[in-house]
């Protein structure tokens, strides 16, 4: 990690604000490679209520529980990566234009200049990855880059380039041809992300 | 008037994410798999507000420094 400690890296953010960084980095570490022996070993201690984001945390931890990792290593790979390109291309850019590397992450390497972030050295895939979106918005909540973003400054973040296209990656994963162990992860982030867009539509600070 | 419409509307939002699913249960666990993830992979650059562009680079290179 970089040393990107500011003074905005200790701004204390409600309980509410933190669980939803708290979910946005844990949707991140499922989608962005293939999960590890330790990540698999905390998912299957996943709790859960009987809300549909609590149950879809209890099938989850179950699958990690019962499923051998490398099976669910080969979905992972499988379903985002395949033989030339997987079956799913989780990319902003993809999903709203067709076509990988296109205006939208044009946008996107715009936005992030503008906040004064970038991309971890050594990473491939490009900014428009969904795992990558989702670290931009727990560190925006966070205040992990130089400084405090207001829930309105998240939502413009959120609504320009999250919203148009998440919602329906996470129902392609729900769907997907293979799919055991990232149904439930689908379903998580489907929901996670109606509740965030929900959530910013009544705040009426802008 | 204004402003208690403002703070209405942050209850509000605070209320809903508090009712909805991201409840403690749910995302005291997660916590827990949040924090076996593997590094955001997204970070401010260690020059913290400059950044050597290829324009930048370029001057350096002409005026040898």
């Amino acid at each position: 990690m970089s040393l990107s400690t500011t003074v905005a890296d200790n701004a204390l953010i409600s309980e509410e604000d933190a669980l939803r960084a708290d979910m946005y980095d844990f949707l991140a570490s499922l989608l962005r490679k293939e999960p590890s022996d330790e990540l698999i070993e905390k998912v299957s201690q996943l709790e859960g209520d009987d809300t549909p984001i609590g149950s879809a945390c209890l099938t989850l931890a179950h699958l990690a529980r019962t499923l051998d990792n490398g099976l669910i290593r080969n979905e992972y790979v499988e379903m985002f990566i395949g033989v030339g390109r997987g079956e799913i291309l989780p990319f902003a850019s993809y999903y709203l234009t067709g076509f990988l590397n296109d205006k939208p992450l044009a946008n996107l390497r715009a936005e992030m200049s503008k906040i004064g972030i970038e991309r971890t050295e050594g990473v491939k895939e490009p900014e428009d990855h969904i795992a990558s979106l989702f670290d931009i918005m727990s560190g925006l909540i966070r205040g992990r880059f130089g400084k405090s973003f207001s829930i309105g400054e998240q939502a413009k973040f959120f609504n320009k380039h999250i919203e148009p296209w998440a919602g329906l990656l996470m129902r392609d994963i729900e769907a997907a041809k293979t799919v055991v162990f990232f149904a439930p992860v689908g379903t998580i982030g489907k929901a996670f992300l109606e509740i965030e867009s929900a959530a910013f539509s009544m705040d009426g600070t802008g | 008037m204004e402003m208690k419409k403002r703070e209405g509307a942050v209850e509000d939002r605070r209320d809903f994410l508090k009712r909805s699913a991201v409840t403690a249960a749910a995302a005291g666990a997660v916590a827990v798999a949040g924090k076996a993830a593997t590094a955001s992979e997204i970070e401010v650059p260690s020059s913290a507000g400059y950044r050597e562009t290829e324009h930048v680079k370029a001057f350096y290179n002409s005026a040898r420094f």
